[in-house]
């Protein structure tokens, strides 16, 4: 074998290896590619709701989702941002929902959503009602009441079943009996599911802030090219999200 | 010394007449150079419109938006815009009363009716080879098929000298080929191609390289760099002629495909090109494709194996990053989170349609290895291609206007500099790399349709 002029010598193997060095330091992936850190979630100014409604909305959305568990919750992922800016945009006022009559909210569930009042205002008029119910019946509005008495508080709100009064130990959601008027009845529904999207919708609308959620899930968010990866069975795949910004994480 | 200086005012004075002459005096039209018409002749009844689509004359004279062939639309040069004249047969601002020998003038000599010289924009250069059987259908057409529009379009004023249309005359004696059209290949069907190509077609006018005087380096496959690519507003107008040219291994169905659908299983039509499809080779006849076809394949290289058409992506994707792939391919199909950003932002960016192995899908996603707007010395295309998406034109064999996305809404102007670095260097292909600053220099242009960040 000959050595060709452009065969290796100290010379080249220097330069290749200093210019190799320069490269690999000017070119490893920023593993994080990130719009600019938005405030923090104590200094958000809510576009639709009221002080005490954001209160409300803070305080139960980090009970459906808390962050004292293996992931992060509702407030480090910032639903409530998510759920403030859908109601003050075209989901809150039913834009492409019929919202027409005739209504009929005491109609089968099964029939789906009946009521005549739009997502903002059923949030509006249900956390006011629910609040309202905690005052009285648990002696403060529900962001100021322990963890488990709101968790309590939810779950008779989840059944539809406020009862006047305190809730005796106990007591069956038939005992508490009705207080939440039909037209209301899905509050809780549009709130959990709310909350969900929140934490697992991409996070160009408010919630999923750097896509925590999807990371602790192994979601890889909106790459929509798997391919090469169809035909491999129990490997772990081990790229981030990517969000549709472009976000990488 | 009084001589002398009676001898230099006699010679400026000459000087002087000469320009004057230069100037004044009206150049002489091309008379007709090919099959002398027997009185009466009239074009067939479909043959005016065929002609003006074979020319393309609606990707320039039709501006967009605007009226059939009404002008307007400004023609970018190195010089400044040029702006498209009306050429319906309105009386005041278009072409209307233009007699035949003032129309043949405007197409072989580039001289308008006035007299005055037109920029070479207009490919009289190329037209010079039309039949006059072709100039007949095309003024037919003109004068009694396009609507008459009122529209008067924008005054073309470039930068001195090049307002001074008198240079033109200068530049046709040293720019302009012989006129007329000389059959050379003793077949039919490559004759039929070499005038659609060489001639109405004006293939060349993007195509084919610029010489030192902005003329178009060769006119027919005779000049070697006939063809062989040229650079259009930043953007390549491949080679089609030369060695590994951007055609090479395309079967003869694969090109004529693309010709009238602007798709095929190896490249998408970008850029310029899209017009000429979407207005101007769609419509031609079978067979005057595969004239051009059997022209395009017998004037580049010998044909070489041709690689073999890619398997559709079920088949594929079972294999990719195998044993056999690329290592572009086995990088991208490891998702190693140690990659670099360009291969990283191909997976987050690009993969979902060009797929790892940069192969596309047949007729939808055009593959991404070996393709020429890729790999184009001119930059432009490319990095236009990213940042503000691109679609196929509507054929009618092809309807579907396949779209992609732009990413300027996604990508940084590094971050698209990196992944048009990682794609121009990745499997096969190997051209250089793209700077941030060429990227921000395009960023800002107009154009652009449906932004990737915007689509949910």
């Amino acid at each position: 074998m000959s050595l060709s002029p452009s065969a290796l010598t100290r010379r080249s193997l220097l330069k290749t290896t200093a210019i190799g060095l320069v490269m690999g330091v000017s070119l490893p992936v920023p593993l994080f590619a990130r719009s600019a850190e938005p405030p923090p979630l104590a200094d958000y100014k809510p576009e639709y709701f009221t002080a005490q409604e954001w209160a409300f909305v803070m305080a139960a959305t980090a009970r459906l989702i808390p962050s004292d568990g293996t992931g992060p919750g509702a407030l480090e992922t910032r639903v409530p941002v998510f759920i403030d800016r859908q109601l003050a945009g075209a989901y809150g006022i039913a834009a492409d929902w019929y919202m027409e009559g005739p209504f009929d909210p005491a109609a089968n569930p099964q029939l789906g959503f009946q009521s005549p009042l739009t997502p903002a205002e059923i949030y509006r008029q249900g956390i006011a009602l629910f609040d309202g119910w905690c005052r009285q019946a648990l002696g403060s509005p529900f962001a100021a009441l322990a963890p488990v008495r709101q968790d309590q508080a939810l779950k008779l709100l989840e059944k539809n079943a406020l009862a006047a009064g305190k809730p005796p130990a106990g007591a069956t959601p038939a005992e508490a009996g009705p207080l939440v008027p039909p037209e209301l009845r899905d509050f809780f529904t549009l709130l959990l599911a709310n909350t969900k999207e929140g934490y697992f919708a991409d996070p160009k609308y408010g919630g999923n802030h750097a896509m925590q959620a999807w990371v602790y899930i192994g979601f890889p968010g909106a790459r929509a090219s798997y391919a090469e990866w169809a035909t491999r069975q129990n490997v772990r795949y081990p790229l981030g999200p990517v969000s549709i910004s472009g976000e990488r994480a | 010394m009084r001589g002398l200086l009676r001898a230099v005012a006699w010679i400026v004075l000459l000087g002087l007449v000469a320009l004057a002459a230069f100037i004044l005096v009206p150049e002489q039209r091309t008379p007709p150079q090919t099959n002398p018409l027997a009185a009466g002749w009239q074009p067939a009844a479909d043959a005016p419109l065929y002609a003006a689509r074979l020319a393309d004359c609606a990707a320039c004279h039709t501006a967009e938006g605007g009226k059939p062939f009404a002008g307007g639309r400004p023609i970018q040069s190195p010089f400044g815009p040029i702006y498209a004249t009306n050429i319906t047969p309105d009386p005041e601002t278009g072409i209307g009363g233009m007699t035949l020998d003032e129309f043949r003038a405007v197409l072989y000599d580039g001289i308008g009716r006035k007299g005055e010289n037109l920029y070479p924009a207009m490919p009289y250069a190329n037209y010079r080879t039309l039949t006059e059987a072709d100039v007949q259908s095309l003024y037919a057409y003109f004068m009694h098929q396009v609507l008459p529009v009122r529209n008067e379009v924008p005054r073309t004023a470039l930068a001195f000298p090049f307002n001074q249309r008198w240079g033109i005359r200068a530049w046709k004696w040293v720019g302009l080929p012989a006129a007329g059209f000389t059959p050379r290949f003793n077949d039919p069907k490559l004759d039929r191609g070499a005038y659609l190509v060489e001639g109405p077609g004006h293939c060349g006018a993007c195509h084919s390289p610029r010489n030192a005087f902005f003329a178009q380096d060769g006119y027919t496959s005779k000049d070697p760099s006939f063809l062989s690519g040229g650079l259009v507003g930043g953007w390549t107008a491949p080679d089609l002629r030369t060695v590994g040219n951007a055609i090479a291994g395309w079967s003869a169905q694969d090109l004529d495909l693309f010709l009238a659908t602007g798709r095929n299983a190896h490249a998408g039509v970008t850029g310029e090109m899209e017009l000429a499809i979407a207005h101007s080779l769609q419509y031609m006849s079978a067979e005057d494709r595969a004239a051009m076809v059997a022209y395009l394949r017998a004037i580049g290289p010998a044909p070489g194996t041709p690689p073999s058409a890619p398997k559709r992506v079920v088949a594929r994707a079972a294999t990719f990053g195998g044993p056999d792939a690329t290592a572009t391919e086995k990088l991208l199909a490891s998702a190693d989170p140690a990659m670099p950003l360009g291969a990283r932002l191909y997976l987050d960016n690009c993969g979902a349609c060009h797929f790892v192995d940069g192969k596309g899908a047949d007729g939808i996603f055009p593959a991404l290895d070996g393709n020429a707007l890729v790999t184009a010395p001119g930059t432009a295309g490319l990095i236009t291609t990213i940042l503000k998406g691109a679609a196929l034109p509507s054929t009618a064999l092809r309807p579907y206007a396949v779209a992609m996305p732009g990413f300027a809404g996604r990508l940084s102007d590094e971050e698209v500099a990196a992944l048009a670095t990682f794609v121009r260097g990745a499997w096969h292909n190997r051209a250089g790399a793209i700077s941030p600053a060429d990227v921000r220099a395009i960023r800002g242009a107009a154009g652009g349709g449906l932004d990737a960040s915007s689509l949910y």
